[in-house]
């Protein structure tokens, strides 16, 4: 057995370590018993270059004491390659394993396409630079998780509790009380504790089934032509000292040109930026002639496929979008309940830095934080919003600010946590049953957790239909609201909740929202 | 006998049948039997929790007269809030755990401790301490284990004021026995939140809209489960800002165990704790009414 095919079968081994490592992390993301998450969860987006540029870019001190990993796969790609690509990234792992469920297409797609990661990359840079990022939505990494997160682990926690339903309706000998004593173990490590579900899963999921689609045109479609991460990576590997020989297609075979997985291998030489370091060519290769060695290059034996008229419409284009983007009014003035985490950076700040990876939507404990679509803008698109009908922040919990890698999210100590105002709480008396119906109520009094209570009520005499009853009517105290949202989750009138979270007074905010108004 | 005589007697024989049969003698047999008209109430007080709880029970004859031996028993504490001990949200873990050694010690076959809770569950376990008083006694009869979301069956809840039908949770409807073993706390739609209300924890539903009229509510739901002990935990109770609390300032530390088979007494006497009347409580009001216990704690036996 060469030396190279054992390489092969160890990156094989590491690609599925890592996506195990990857999926416990995930499952790990989850409340157990600690307040503080002992794991480092979101190690995923740590590790990601280009998390580290949206918070280099991103205006506020750079979050390197976070983020310093990414630096280290910079590091290590400019001496050995894009190895993240072949070994790490859990996106291409799927992609992988996903291709050779479905199959892979054979078409050999123009190496002009190749550019367009490019591209995308420096249209996000310039973009980023300028004031808008997008990173995320294109960010294979962000992709996968936020996949992983909002569509496919719903998907097997509901699967998972129908059979746990099933065997606990249908006694079946043996294997129901079987299922059942196995629910409890399950629910507590290997499935979330309530079943979760998330605003855009489906739309995630689509977006997800479209890049595993590329497969069928070509393999790792999405890595050689879109990824911009891969378009980082192929930057700096361009001078990398590891080397494949032979360093061009052989003459007498040429079977890279078609086996090679990212096409790396042409007639000139083998593209550096391209290859993914997968060894698969120490295997296939019928003369064994194909070894690997490390050697000083001075220069690029190929340069990118990058033409300088792509370059410019990229660079044009990432300058044009960040002033178009404003020409749709702030998100915030036309929608009040546009909520963000506690410990959210000012609005603006916040989408230069979210990279809609979902790690704090993962964690949260209260089921309160659902990707946005366009309810933040455009530009908002998956970062999260608190939506307090569906849950809310629970009061001593502090675990978004935990995982956000970016410092979108800021980690609050639980005493700032607890003082930080999310919004306002505010009373539709339309439907609030003792204005609305003369009804007694005050759950919302009841489940205010702030100590001293943001609700209290007034006592009234309400006539009624002509029936005149004392009466406990709740109102918000604004001084004490830190806008948590579990009375207007716990409300319980049905549907739209009678009682609703605006974003009046948010801690964050560095100037008033209002602001852009040519208001009074 | 002749024909006619046998027709008739027949017929007579029938409706006599009809009328017995007709009657609801198993409704009637479901209907409370009359509380006893002096209930035992045990007050106690003292720094050691364990050694007062102990002697409140010991004062109504021991867990031995409420725990047969061989007996599954649900204790239900009130863990609704993701709050430490001393902010007197919850009922005290020290409480918790000397009353399950106490079922243990009477000999039962299984303790079940749970609570539909109001915060996040997992945080209210572990925060309210109750989650690590119990598992510290180690015993595999002792399971304190989330509800089960699955396990909640509707009922239908005959003579139901507020409500003729809720669901509930059936480890709570199968048990033997049933501790009740609430915290005292003020609460805003109720006036005082203690046994009756300590009910809500084991229904389904959206228990949000029991509040509109909270009283026969709970009267209805306490029809269905059966408190066949009620012990009381004033160690401290929550004067103000109940019955989540969160200030220290609104704890009043009263060293305290009321323990009670009528749960209408044990109520009525923690309002006394808060400076009320029982009659001021609407819920032990509506409680008596149904014949759920009886709120005049003159009728009471302080044993």
């Amino acid at each position: 057995m060469s030396s190279v095919n054992r390489w092969r079968r160890l990156r094989r081994s590491v690609q599925l370590l890592c996506l195990l490592g990857f999926l416990i992390l995930f499952v790990a993301t989850e409340y157990r018993g600690e307040d503080r998450l002992s794991w480092p969860v979101s190690l995923l987006f740590r590790i990601d270059p280009l998390a580290l540029i949206a918070d280099l870019l991103a205006p506020g001190a750079p979050h390197l004491s976070l983020l310093w990993p990414a630096l280290l796969v910079l590091l290590l790609t400019a001496i050995a390659g894009r190895f993240f690509c072949g070994w790490i990234c859990p996106l291409g792992t799927t992609l992988d394993g996903c291709g050779a469920v479905i199959g892979r297409g054979k078409t050999v797609v123009k190496p002009g396409w190749r550019q367009i990661k490019y591209l995308l990359l420096i249209f996000l840079s310039v973009a980023a630079l300028l004031g808008v990022q997008l990173f995320g939505l294109f960010d294979p990494l962000a992709i996968f998780l936020r996949t992983l997160t909002f569509a496919l682990y719903p998907t097997y926690n509901l699967g998972a509790n129908a059979l746990f339903d099933a065997a606990w309706q249908h006694p079946v000998p043996v294997l129901s009380p079987a299922i059942n004593q196995l629910f409890p173990f399950w629910r507590d490590h290997l499935m979330a504790f309530r079943p979760p579900f998330f605003t855009l899963g489906l739309f995630t999921l689509l977006i997800f089934l479209c890049i595993l689609a590329l497969e069928r045109i070509e393999r790792r479609f999405w890595c050689k032509n879109l990824c911009p991460l891969g378009g980082l990576l192929g930057l700096c590997s361009r001078y990398a000292l590891l080397r494949r020989t032979p360093s061009r297609l052989c003459s007498d075979c040429a079977l890279c040109a078609s086996a090679c997985r990212m096409a790396a291998v042409g007639t000139e030489a083998v593209r550096k930026s391209e290859c993914i370091r997968c060894f698969d060519c120490g295997d296939y290769c019928p003369y064994r002639r194909v070894a690997f060695s490390w050697s000083p290059q001075p220069r690029p034996e190929v340069s990118t496929d990058l033409t300088r008229r792509g370059v410019l419409v990229a660079a044009a284009s990432g300058l044009l979008i960040a002033p178009s983007i404003r020409i749709e009014p702030d998100a915030r003035l036309h929608n009040s309940t546009l909520l963000r985490p506690p410990g959210a950076v000012d609005e603006a700040e916040f989408l230069r830095r979210c990279i809609r990876c979902g790690e704090c939507m993962k964690v949260c404990i209260g089921s309160a934080l659902h990707p946005a679509f366009l309810q933040a803008g455009v530009t908002g698109l998956w970062t999260p919003l608190l939506m307090a009908r569906l849950g809310y922040c629970e009061y001593n919990c502090t675990l978004c600010g935990q995982v956000c890698p970016t410092g979108a999210i800021k980690e609050l100590s639980l005493e700032v946590k607890r003082k930080t105002v999310i919004g306002l709480a505010v009373f539709d008396k339309n439907l609030c049953l003792p204005y609305a119906r003369g009804e007694e109520c005050l759950v919302c009094e009841e489940h205010c957790p702030t100590g001293k209570k943001a609700i209290i009520f007034d006592e009234r005499d309400v006539t009624y239909g002509g029936v005149t009853r004392r009466l406990k009517q709740p109102v918000v105290v604004k001084s004490l609201c830190i806008g948590c949202g579990i009375c207007e989750t716990k409300c319980p009138v049905e549907g739209v909740s009678a009682i609703r979270v605006i974003h009046e007074g948010e801690s964050r905010r560095q100037r008033d929202a209002s602001a852009g108004l040519d208001g009074y | 006998m002749d024909r006619r005589e046998f027709i008739r007697s027949s017929l007579q024989l029938a409706i006599a049948t009809a009328a017995i049969g007709g009657t609801p003698w198993l409704d009637l047999a479901a209907l409370a039997a009359p509380a006893p008209l002096t209930p035992p109430l045990a007050v106690r007080k003292g720094k050691d929790i364990p050694a007062t709880v102990r002697a409140a029970v010991t004062a109504l004859g021991g867990m031995g007269a409420f725990v047969k031996a061989g007996e599954v028993v649900v204790v239900k504490p009130n863990i609704g809030w993701d709050r430490t001990v001393e902010l007197a949200a919850n009922t005290h873990p020290l409480v918790v755990r000397t009353v399950v050694e106490l079922c243990l010690e009477a000999g039962a076959k299984k303790v079940l401790v749970f609570d539909r809770t109001c915060n996040d569950p997992r945080r209210c376990y572990v925060e309210s301490g109750i989650s690590a008083a119990v598992e510290g006694l180690k015993s595999s009869k002792v399971s304190m284990e989330q509800i089960d979301r699955r396990a909640f069956i509707d009922v239908d809840i005959k003579g139901g004021i507020d409500q003729q039908r809720w669901s509930f949770y059936q480890p709570a409807l199968n048990a033997d026995r049933f501790i009740n073993l609430p915290i005292a706390k003020h609460h805003s739609i109720s006036t005082i939140t203690v046994g009756m209300k300590n009910i809500m924890g084991v229904i389904g539903g959206n228990r949000g809209t029991m509040h509109r009229n909270i009283a026969e509510a709970l009267a209805d739901i306490n029809t269905i489960i059966r408190s066949d002990l009620t012990i009381v935990d004033a160690t401290r109770i929550l004067v103000a800002n109940g019955p989540q609390g969160g200030r220290l300032e609104d704890v009043k530390v009263l060293d305290t165990i009321i323990a009670s088979p009528d749960i209408v007494a044990a109520d009525a006497y923690s309002a006394t704790l808060f400076g009320l009347q029982p009659r001021d409580i609407t819920s032990v009001v509506a409680g008596a009414k149904r014949g759920l216990g009886t709120f005049d704690l003159q009728k009471v036996r302080m044993v």
